[in-house]
């Protein structure tokens, strides 16, 4: 059974954020990056399929710049077996239902029986492409995976609901899975798995490659446009308090008595 | 008349969920602003033997309940729902449709926007015309900015809609149902309902807590929430947790505060070493009285805190805790 993870390379969460010149996404000059958190999770769920001599071959593909690279060879430090790197100019502002269609124009033709990712990236959070794919592709999707089964011809997919409720639902295979953080402890990769990544394949793949033309994509960059990022509000503003912890303490018990009458 | 907005009702053990009023609610309002008829405004529900429901729709909102039944859709899945949204949305082209962004809401909407070939605005927190143009507002880089999207002229433009974004219908209506098949047999679907279980644990129940006081990655590590629950004990209340902390194994799921977690409405809440990411506020903004405490001044928490300190919650933690025991000394 061939696996295949998408990834995402995603600003670090402690990266220092600011909104570029333009007031539509991040300045990403001083951001640093890392492969995506629920992604590490999804990776993790495919190499214990091939553990357990299930898979035969785990892939990571990602769609991003130049520097998206290094996520791809994190995956195949951690055990992926090879890669590939969609990277194209025209990808920069690409919605994400280009990226979904990229994605599937070139996986369609390689037999991927599971496709897994996170449930969404750390920066967007948009939770669109392991869906997007899934549809385009004509194949049943689960969001939000805390257990995988693979049964005869199917997978056992334990979604979570609200209320510590769980849905249990089976997917005929090929399917698409994405991973909630949580469903498993993420390896790290190890210094042999370094080592051993520096031989493996990252196969790089622009639009021509994939007969898809820029201007489709702008086209379709054109009905998902952000107009502007910006930092919340502060809501109805939290007063704030400050000084020493004792005196801190002090008001914050006067207006709990005040506010809630718990004490 | 023609569908400006429909909006998929959603149910749960045999009733509508809030959600589904909620997104009427939204729904009204944004139709009134836009100047179309309330007559405009549908709603969709699926499943099987759903009449009560239906006329509970049609009786607080919608104007018309298109009530797809079917035995293959009785349950949840995504490949049911997927296949009946589409269907009805290239029958009814609205301009507008309004799924809530629920772990259902989330799963089927991006399947649905991919098989009509249009964007979708996820986890949206408002929908306001700007020129006539429907903004989608919602929260990225888990809630450290707000995004505002437009979607052009994608039709229909479909946003999932987090809950509590807007107040339910308050009207009534005298709406119509309309019935029909689902169209779709068991036997064509590749995404079979097998059943809903419990998650681990149960023995905490956040959801009554009068006081909750949460702790989150600031804590720093899984020893370390001996000053939580010092303060919960204190207060006479139960422990908390943000996702990461149970993701990490520091406390049992059960503790998790959030939208995959659960939803709770205590008197007070205290957030400490807690970001704030939109997934986490979601299940604690409904508290009666919150008090953040966090490292970091721009934490997104202290936007729907009451009150919040910048500080070490090492410090501030314990000193509440000795102040709270010498009120209770002297009460």
């Amino acid at each position: 059974m061939k696996t295949l993870v998408l990834v995402k390379q995603v600003p670090n969460t402690d990266s220092p954020f600011r909104i570029n010149s333009a007031g539509t996404w991040v300045d990403e000059s001083n951001l640093t990056y890392g492969l995506n958190n629920y992604d590490r999770y999804a990776l993790e769920e495919t190499l214990r399929l091939k553990d357990a001599g299930k898979a035969t071959e785990v892939v990571a593909l990602t769609v991003g710049p130049e520097r998206a690279a290094s996520a791809l060879r994190t995956c195949l430090a951690t055990g992926a077996d090879r890669a590939v790197h969609i990277k194209d100019d025209a990808l920069a502002a690409a919605d994400p239902l280009s990226v979904a269609r990229v994605i599937v124009a070139a996986i369609k033709d390689e037999g991927f029986s599971l496709i897994l990712c996170g449930l969404q990236a750390d920066d967007d959070n948009y939770m669109q492409i392991g869906p997007f794919v899934a549809r385009l592709l004509d194949r049943p999707c689960a969001t939000a995976a805390m257990s995988l089964e693979l049964r005869e011809g199917t997978m056992r997919v334990e979604r979570e609901l609200e209320n510590n409720r769980l849905q249990i639902v089976d997917l005929t295979l090929p399917s698409v899975v994405t991973v909630q953080t949580g469903i498993n402890e993420p390896r790290y990769a190890s210094l042999k798995g370094i080592m051993a990544a520096k031989k493996k394949e990252i196969k790089v793949l622009a639009l021509a490659d994939l007969k898809l033309s820029a201007s489709e994509i702008a086209a379709s960059a054109g009905r998902f446009r952000t107009v502007h990022l910006a930092t919340p509000p502060k809501g109805k503003g939290a007063e704030m308090l400050a000084g020493p912890a004792d005196a801190i303490a002090k008001e914050l018990v006067k207006r709990i008595k005040e506010k809630t009458g718990v004490i | 008349m023609p569908c400006r907005i429909l909006i998929l009702a959603e149910h749960e053990d045999g009733a509508l969920r809030e959600t589904t009023f909620e997104l009427l609610g939204m729904a009204h309002r944004l139709a009134g602003d836009a100047g179309w008829p309330p007559s405009g405004i549908k709603a969709v529900l699926i499943g099987q033997g759903l009449g009560d429901l239906a006329g509970s729709a049609a009786a607080r909102g919608a104007a018309e309940v298109i009530c797809v039944e079917g035995e293959a859709v009785k349950d949840y899945t995504c490949d049911g729902y997927t296949r009946v949204l589409e269907s009805v949305i290239k029958a009814e082209s609205p301009e507008i449709v309004l799924i809530g962004h629920t772990p259902n809401g989330w799963d089927t909407a991006p399947m649905v926007a991919a098989g009509l070939g249009v964007p979708i605005a996820t986890e949206c927190s408002q929908v306001a015309l700007e020129s006539g143009r429907p903004l989608f507002t919602r929260k990225a880089f888990n809630g450290k900015f707000i995004q505002v999207v437009d979607m052009g002229d994608a039709r229909p433009k479909i946003a999932t809609i987090q809950k509590g974004a807007a107040p339910a219908y308050t009207g009534t209506t005298q709406g119509a149902v309309r019935t029909v098949p689902a169209g779709v047999g068991a036997d064509q679907l590749r995404a079979r309902f097998v059943g809903i279980k419990k998650g681990e644990g149960g023995a905490v129940d956040l959801t009554q807590a009068a006081v909750i006081v949460s702790g989150g990655r600031g804590v720093g590590a899984p020893e370390k929430f001996g000053v939580i629950r010092e303060l919960a004990q204190a207060l006479g209340g139960q422990v908390g947790a943000s996702r990461p902390v149970t993701d990490m194994g520091w406390l049992p799921h059960e503790h998790q505060v959030g939208s995959s977690g659960v939803t709770v409405n205590p008197k007070l809440y205290i957030a400490c070493g807690i970001s704030g990411a939109i997934q986490h506020i979601v299940g604690m903004k409904g508290a009666g009285y919150i008090i953040a405490i966090n490292k970091d001044p721009d934490a997104p928490i202290f936007s729907v805190a009451d009150v919040g300190v910048v500080g070490d919650l090492f410090e501030i933690v314990p000193a509440l805790t000795k102040a709270v025991k010498e009120a209770k000394g002297r009460a």
